[in-house]
């Protein structure tokens, strides 16, 4: 076991970049920040406040790149970034921080403080400060294909399974189709529905689409642990299966972060453009609506709320297909309250949900609160979510809270009601 | 206060006498070089005013003009004025905060429309769409549009609002345009100024009140009442200019003398505005009476007409001393832009890529 405070020195040293020199030179200290975090919020420790939680990063870039903040080092005013420091901060970079976005919305000289934190794992991850869980999670991705170590196998048996249900086709390893599809382990696991629901759309749409056996897993537990090198590893088995198969597009399952690694972090990871788009399974759905091949045959009489995941709305950009699809398939829609690209997380995100120590659940289940309030404010008891993180962090708050709320995924439900 | 109330009573509830009143009416109508009749008219249309709507609306700004406006006159009768008005939106100054802001700025429009008075102060940007000043995730182009619809007339409040002021400055970055540029089917009335003078302010709308129009104006949009003559004519030291004497530098004989600072750079020739009759805080003084050369506020493009310190007589010639510390300023960034990236040339060449053992102590 290699890791070191000197490798987690170095990677600081390495990420500080021209945007996060400027974020930190106009910070203007107005702690605004704090407001937009829900772990700041649900416990009013300033120690949550977002910019703080990027302490030691800040010391780094002074001491390294600024003048005032070297000739402070060599006097000794400023003190260097220890291993006690990082292992103290590994709660405020993990646990407390689930790179929702939230900040860097409200910031008002505009630093994108998710960007920070996320860089500042780079050194958390290599000088061994990672939280366990997520470090398990990374290690199976990387050496057994997915964060739940998941075998091929067993996805032949859900997709075998799934061919029987639905009596549907489901293509594998098929060259020059128009979407290789990807799914997260959770997903298969969990919601093996999704899968034979996606059958029956695209035989309706007549699009032709694959799995690959190469690339079925599309989260990536790398970029949340924050090495950049096993997330290039991670999502370059995506990149190589979709363009040895030559599609069209990949399609990304709902699962939030899955979204964001393979969109927003892969060609930056791969240092080049693909040669596939990407494209948002949801973006899909809402394209094949507007064409009017999405038709339903009936709707959920059920009033319900929805709960937009941070990853595919705030930071994905995928803004108004989810509201649109679901008020296609409800009889009523009550919005929360900060819903949209403003929505308050589940309190899992960005690796969060996979560390389990005591002191990160308890952690949880108190920002779990933020969501209790704005869920109890819409006055239903049906909840419609398109992550399915997110989905296994809001059924443990409610079953903690022991709340009588219903979870619904989004797309299962589209393809529940969808005409035959 | 009451909704109801007139001016002169909320007045009289405030311990100021008819008198008082009469005689802010009559300095009023005669800085605004109304006859002496208007100031009875004046007196009997504002003493009778009920309180019209007033939205204000902050884009590219510094909050200069607000800070003027409710910072030197609090306590005077102008500050009553500005009680007398409902001021049902203005971000610096109410309480409300968010939606609340937002629902009050939308109820004020809905139920006055057509008859509020809309105050602007900063510039429009127009690059990117507007995207360089939101308010509430709407652009100032989009606020603008929409508010100006239900507005019976526009006062454009500032430098910033009247032509663009500092944000449109060489080389604009943000696309900055005054507001007359963008609304055209509305009387806009220009107080320009960095800030204005706030006795300027409540003049136009007491002139508003009274006689439900607006002040004749100049070419640039400004009331001929107070930007009818330039500094220069109206200035205390113009007596020392025509007789020659001038100060030379700022602690010579002639400044210590109080004489013209038209060498120093004075844009008072050139500027119209009426700083020199009628003062600030209270009264007080005025740039060029506590020293300083007018730097030409009220004027468009003032910022990038000259240097300050340059005598209106002189060519301008910015470049000489700029280009030095130019090169000087960009030799010292590339040097400490070459040691930066080295170092982190150092932490990337000493990256060892890592494995999932490199997770773990």
């Amino acid at each position: 076991m290699t890791a070191s405070l000197q490798k987690g020195i170095n990677a600081l040293k390495e990420v500080i970049d021209a945007p996060i020199a400027s974020f930190f030179s106009s910070c203007v200290h107005c702690g605004l920040c704090a407001e937009a975090c829900l772990f700041y919020t649900e416990t009013g420790d300033p120690r949550y406040t977002p910019i703080h939680k990027l302490e030691p990063l800040k010391r780094v870039y002074k001491q390294e790149y600024t003048l005032l903040g070297r000739l402070a080092k060599m006097a000794g005013l400023s003190k260097p970034v220890t291993d006690e420091e990082l292992e103290s901060w590994s709660e405020l970079v993990y646990d407390s921080c689930t790179m929702c976005g939230r900040c860097s919305m409200v910031c008002p000289v505009g630093n994108d403080l998710t960007y920070m934190i996320r860089k500042f794992r780079e050194g958390m991850a290599v000088s061994g400060h990672a939280p366990q869980g997520i470090i398990n999670a990374t290690k199976r991705t990387v050496e057994e294909g997915g964060p739940m170590g998941l075998k091929w196998p067993a996805v032949q048996n859900v997709i075998k399974h799934q061919q029987e249900d639905s009596g549907l086709y489901i293509p594998v390893d098929q060259a020059g189709v128009d979407y290789l599809v990807l799914m997260s382990s959770m997903e298969i696991v969990n919601y093996p529905e999704y899968l034979g629901s996606l059958a029956k759309i695209f035989s309706k749409a007549g699009i032709t689409w694959t799995l690959s056996s190469e690339a079925i897993e599309a989260t990536n537990a790398g970029i949340q642990i924050g090495a950049s090198d096993l997330a290039r590893e991670i999502v370059s088995r995506i990149v190589n299966a979709a363009e040895k198969l030559r599609v069209k597009n990949v399609l990304s399952p709902e699962c939030g972060h899955a979204y964001m690694a393979i969109r927003w972090e892969g060609p930056n990871l791969m240092g080049r453009p693909f040669k596939f788009e990407v494209v948002h399974v949801l973006e899909l759905l809402d394209e094949l609506r507007s064409k009017g091949v999405l038709k339903m045959k009936d709707k959920l009489k059920t009033p319900v709320t929805l709960h937009d995941p941070c990853q595919i709305v705030r930071r994905g950009g995928v803004l108004n297909a989810p509201e649109t699809l679901l008020k296609e398939v409800v009889v009523e829609f009550r919005p929360m309250t900060d819903s949209n690209k403003w929505n308050w997380c589940c309190g899992g995100g960005g690796g969060a949900s996979a560390i389990h120590e005591p002191e990160a659940e308890e952690l949880r289940f108190k920002a779990f609160k933020r969501k209790k309030t704005q869920l109890e404010e819409t006055g239903v008891n049906t909840m419609v979510t398109f992550c399915a993180n997110c989905r296994i962090t809001l059924e443990e708050g409610i079953d903690h809270y022991e709340m009588n709320t219903q979870l619904i995924g989004l797309t299962e439900l589209l393809a529940e009601h969808l005409e035959d | 206060m009451d909704k109801g109330e007139t001016l002169l009573e909320h007045m009289e509830r405030q311990g100021m006498s008819r008198r008082t009143f009469l005689k802010y009416c009559a300095s009023l109508a005669s800085l605004m070089a109304l006859p002496p009749s208007a100031a009875a008219a004046m007196a009997e249309a504002l003493g009778k005013a009920r309180r019209p709507s007033v939205i204000w609306l902050p884009f590219q700004e510094c909050t200069g003009c607000t800070e003027s406006i409710t910072r030197s006159h609090s306590p005077s009768v102008e500050g009553l004025i500005f009680d007398m008005i409902s001021l049902d939106y203005q971000e610096t100054l109410m309480a409300a905060a968010g939606f609340q802001a937002e629902e009050a700025l939308q109820n004020a429009m809905k139920e006055n429309y057509g008859k509020y008075v809309l105050i602007i102060d900063g510039s429009v940007s127009t690059g990117m769409d507007g995207a360089y000043s939101c308010i509430g995730g709407r652009s100032n182009l989009d606020s603008l549009q929409e508010a100006a619809k239900g507005a019976a007339a526009i006062i454009a409040l500032g430098t910033c609002a009247s032509f663009g002021g500092i944000p449109k400055a060489n080389p604009n970055p943000t696309g900055a345009v005054p507001v007359s540029d963008i609304i055209k089917d509305k009387p806009i009335i220009n107080i320009s100024g960095c800030p204005p003078i706030p006795v300027v302010i409540t003049g136009v709308i007491a002139h508003y009140l009274t006689f439900g129009t607006v002040p004749e104006l100049d070419k640039h949009g400004r009331p001929k009442a107070f930007y009818g003559e330039t500094i220069h004519d109206r200035c205390y030291r113009r007596p020392f200019y025509d007789q020659g004497k001038f100060a030379k530098t700022f602690d010579d004989e002639g400044a210590r003398n109080g004489w013209c600072l038209f060498e120093l750079g004075c844009k008072g020739p050139i500027t119209y505005n009426a700083c020199a009759t009628s003062k600030w805080n209270d009264g007080t003084s005025f740039p060029i009476q506590s020293g300083h050369g007018c730097i030409g506020c009220s004027e468009p493009d003032f910022w990038d007409a000259g240097g300050f310190y340059k005598a209106l007589s002189t060519p301008a010639n910015p470049l000489k001393y700029v280009a030095a510390a130019a090169v000087a300023g960009a030799a010292a960034g590339v040097a400490v832009s070459f040691a930066n990236r080295a170092r982190k040339q150092k932490a990337k060449s000493e990256h060892e890529t890592a494995t999932t053992s490199d997770l773990e102590k």
